[in-house]
């Protein structure tokens, strides 16, 4: 019987389809939803994930492959008493979301970024995230949250992969 | 930061342990005062039908303190879950902290309209939500006179306090709420509602009331929705828009790994032809699986035998292209206005400058895919639907269903993307039809990415061939415009839904000589209403003609602008029909407002300043939904065509804006879709069969290439609030073409740039 650890729990997924895309087993299995399906085929990032700390999107990313890797999703970012993460933080501070579809994805890439470079230049955040897409085009205010959770964080981690999420 | 609303079944249990004290909310949006909640089809009403007497569609006040405020419509993107509640909260008179907001269900007996469309879910509720909160407040006041044995007018409340203004003392709303919800209804002439200078919570910034919930990944949208033993479902339609499924083959279908079952369903009604308030659904094959992934990988290996003879085969792209572009130089079969005397004033023009433009279909690419959950059961059904009409959607699912409408119950989810698609509920339709067959099944029926862009409801493409006189002092004298759009079938007299052309556009109604003729193409696409609906496309061709005649002119466009615009207002027009009920009335153009924001914008971006080589602003005005705006382009763009968007300066008067936060989101994101749609924006099709499937064939603007904006808002505080969801696109997409002009001298005159080799770098 497979299981997967995600947000720091060991997670059984059953006798699934190793093919199956990690999307749907966050999603249709473990009832993880803030990990969202966008285009399914890796052009805009609602479903970003971290595999073992790197963004990637779960869209593409079949199941049977994840043994032994630390996954985590929107719902392991913050700390089990609730404590949101810093750009989690920024992210209500600059009112981001419009429709908020894609903000799981976004967030998901931003950390991942501040984690291995936590006083990144407006090209590195355009690098590291133009491949979420935002329909309601919240660039600007992405862009700005970033910078202000790099100022929060200076110095301290952005995640722990091994907490536990606030809800299951 | 605002707590978050409380939604789901189980916390709704959780709030029925507790006491709950209501107070009566008002009139407005067609609320039955006294209607019983226990006779509602909703879960939220239990809440409410064990507590005391009186009905409270948006207010309720706990013996806690906390204060529970409805928000009536749906909530797609634009910010109204926070805005109405805020106006609610301002005339109450407490604080916002103090605020929880709960999604309100859909029951137009409580709430009248609930939609979120056309820019006017503040503007129609914008007096409403006063009188609510301000009815609630009164009825406090008067608990409170008769509780403390005091004259109601020694009474005075702020911040969620009754004070006494005797004796200091203070007193929470919650106290007085059990007596309060007893009161008399005052009647709105007894209502006394704020000068908008004592307003304490309007006019300032507040952030979203779902963003917690959004940032730690909670399930609030409709593709999250989840029910016992749910079932999911993919529907898949013929390439060519409006066939039908023969026959399948349902024995491999069946056989695989996870699939539940597999059905022909059957058309229902035009939907090409009806537009968005009817009931309809392509035909088409469902199949039901225990998931999304079984669902989807079993659509992959779906063959269909379609019956194509009611899809329109002849319908082309490519070919409406070439029709326009011959009958261009001609006037169209239909006139639509012809005021002066047209050809008089060009036989007697200095200068003629002619000028034709195109636009594309384009598709709303909600980036949530269009999905909706149901489950029927014993002759009634509940849908749980991201749809921007829920209002709409029920009569429709009940015809689908073959059930009266009060066997249908419609939750409100929050939307992934509006933007106009959601408008249209055939994706509540579908899975209607899909739950009826899978009695007892919960199903949620989920659109691949791939079903979403072949099946939108496609702001329509089409074509204007402009002509204009100059007399020999450079005034423009004459317009003439010769539009080309869209019609479902060639018998057809009027364009297709929302391919219509408003004749109101600047210069129209600001020259004496105006002739406007029309030409409808047949192409059984279906269309619909796409953000700025209309406007979308016009501001591009419009604005960018003007500029073309006043480069001709040899004048500066911002005077070119300032000088058409100098003159007295007409009458106001009167109230389009079919309108829903408690619209403002419409109001007259106003040419001061419209003057204000160019000069604004240019002052503010310091409009006329010496630009480098390559390197140019652009300018554009244009007025929708009642909301004047002014763009400033700062852009560069080399010899191939490589251009950058350095910053837009935007100015708008939106009259008095309540959340500068979400106003100036607005805007934001307009602009930048603006710039998205004039780059890349594109849908083309031959046979009826769309030609993009996803991202990578109608790409989206990405951070990289997203300018900086300056938003403004001019406040005339004593002018009613107009919807801030939608006029700030159109200005964009001119204003950022006018800018290469003056940068390149090239003028571009159809979109997507992408196809006339610009890149964004």
């Amino acid at each position: 019987m497979a299981t997967l650890n995600i947000n720091g729990q060991s997670m059984d997924i059953g006798e699934l389809d190793p093919s199956t895309p990690l999307l749907w087993v966050l999603r249709d299995e473990l009832g993880l939803v803030g990990t969202k399906y966008g285009c399914g085929i890796a052009q805009c990032g609602a479903c970003t994930v971290h595999l073992d700390g790197a963004p990637v999107r779960s869209c593409q990313i079949p199941v049977g492959t994840l043994e032994n890797q630390q996954i985590t999703t929107i719902e392991g970012l913050a700390t089990a008493d609730g404590t949101l993460n810093p750009v989690q933080q920024a992210w209500i501070e600059h009112d981001v979301p419009q429709c908020g579809y894609c903000q799981a994805g976004q967030i998901m890439s931003a950390t991942a970024l501040l984690s291995k470079n936590s006083n990144p230049s407006d090209a590195e955040i355009d690098a590291s995230m133009s491949g979420n897409i935002c329909r309601c085009a919240t660039y600007i205010r992405i862009k700005a949250a970033i910078k202000t959770a790099a100022q929060t964080a200076s110095g301290t981690a952005f995640y722990d992969a091994t907490s536990q999420p606030e809800t299951a | 930061m605002k707590p978050f609303s409380v939604q789901d079944d189980k916390k709704v249990t959780d709030l029925n342990r507790r006491q709950f004290f209501k107070v009566s909310g008002v009139a407005g949006g067609g609320l039955v005062l006294g209607l019983g909640m226990s006779a509602s089809k909703h879960a939220n009403a239990q809440l409410i039908a064990e507590g005391p007497s009186e009905l409270s569609p948006y207010v309720q006040i706990q013996s806690n303190g906390r204060i529970n405020i409805f928000s009536k419509n749906p909530e797609c993107g634009q910010g109204i879950k926070t805005g109405l509640p805020l106006i609610i909260a301002e005339e109450l008179d407490v604080r916002w902290e103090d605020v929880d907001v709960i999604q309100a269900d859909i029951d137009p007996t409580k709430y009248g309209m609930q939609l979120a469309g056309g820019s006017m879910s503040t503007p129609m509720n914008w007096t409403a939500m006063r009188q609510a909160g301000a009815t609630a407040r009164l009825m406090i006041l008067a608990a409170a006179a008769q509780q403390l044995y005091v004259p109601i007018a020694e009474l005075r409340t702020s911040e969620s306090k009754v004070i006494n203004t005797t004796t200091g003392d203070e007193y929470n709303y919650s106290e007085f709420a059990e007596l309060a919800a007893t009161m008399p209804i005052p009647t709105v002439e007894e209502l006394s509602l704020k000068d908008p200078s004592d307003f304490t919570l309007l006019g300032k910034r507040y952030s979203g009331v779902d963003n917690h919930e959004l940032v730690t990944g909670k399930p609030l949208f409709g593709i999250d929705q989840n029910r016992p033993d749910m079932a999911y479902a993919t529907y898949t339609k013929s390439p060519a828009l409006g066939g039908t499924a023969i026959s399948f083959n349902e024995v491999h279908i069946k056989s695989l790994n996870g699939v539940i079952d597999a059905f022909i369903i059957a058309p229902v009604g035009d939907l090409i032809g009806q537009g968005m308030n009817g009931a309809a659904i392509f035909g088409g094959v469902a199949i039901v699986a225990n998931s999304t992934w079984a669902a989807m990988k079993a659509k992959q290996e779906l063959e269909v035998e379609w019956d194509n003879s009611a899809a329109d085969t002849n319908a082309s792209w490519s070919k409406l292209v070439a029709n326009a572009e011959s009958i261009a130089d001609q006037d169209g079969p239909m006139e639509l206005l012809n005021n002066g005397d047209v050809d008089a004033a060009f036989a007697n023009a200095d200068q003629i400058i002619e000028s034709f433009y195109e636009f594309p279909y384009q598709s709303h690419v909600n980036l949530e895919p269009q999905n909706c959950t149901a489950l029927y059961e014993n002759g009634r059904i509940e849908l749980w639907a991201p749809s921007q009409t829920p209002t709409f959607a029920e009569p429709g699912v009940a015809a689908i269903a073959g059930i009266s409408p009060e066997n249908v119950v419609l939750n409100q989810t929050r939307i992934g993307g509006g933007f106009g698609r959601r408008l249209n509920n055939d994706f509540a339709f579908e899975v209607t039809a899909i739950a009826r067959l899978m009695e007892g099944t919960p199903v949620k029926l989920q659109w691949t990415r791939e079903d979403d862009m072949a099946f939108d409801f496609y702001r329509p493409g089409g074509f204007h061939s402009y002509k204009a006189a100059l007399n020999a002092e450079g005034i423009m004298v004459a317009f003439s415009d010769h539009f080309i759009t869209v019609a479902q079938d060639e018998n057809s007299q009027r364009p297709i839904e929302a391919a219509n052309l408003s004749l109101d556009i600047l210069p129209m109604e600001h020259l004496e000589n105006v002739r406007v003729t029309q030409t409808l193409q047949p192409a059984a696409i279906q269309t619909g209403y796409m953000r700025a609906p209309g406007s979308n496309a016009y501001a591009f061709t419009f604005q960018s003609f003007l500029h073309e005649v006043a480069e001709a002119a040899g004048k500066d466009y911002r005077d070119f602008l300032l000088d058409m615009l100098d003159r007295e207002d007409l009458p106001a027009p009167p109230m389009p029909e079919g309108m829903p009920p408690g619209l403002p009335a419409p109001v007259a153009f106003s040419n001061e407002r419209a003057r204000n924001v160019i000069a604004s914008v240019t002052d503010r971006a310091e409009w006329g300043r010496a630009m480098p080589e390559g390197r140019a602003l652009g300018l554009a005005f244009y007025y929708s939904h009642s909301g004047y705006v002014a763009q400033v382009a700062d852009v560069s763009v080399n010899s191939q065509k490589e251009m950058t968007v350095h910053k837009v300066w935007s100015v708008a008067d939106f009259g008095f804006i309540h959340n500068l936060n979400g106003a100036e989101n607005q805007v934001q994101g307009s602009v930048l879709d603006g710039l998205s749609q004039l780059m890349y924006a594109k849908i083309s099709f031959e046979g009826a069969v769309i030609e993009q499937s996803n991202f990578h064939q109608y790409p989206l603007l990405r951070m990289s290439n997203a300018p900086a904006v300056d938003t403004h808002f001019l406040e005339p505080i004593d002018v009613f609030p107009s919807g801030s969801g939608e006029p700030a696109l159109p200005p964009a997409l001119p204003a950022i073409a006018n800018a290469i002009y003056s940068a390149s001298g090239e003028r571009v005159r159809k979109t997507p740039l992408s196809e006339l080799g610009y890149t964004l770098v």
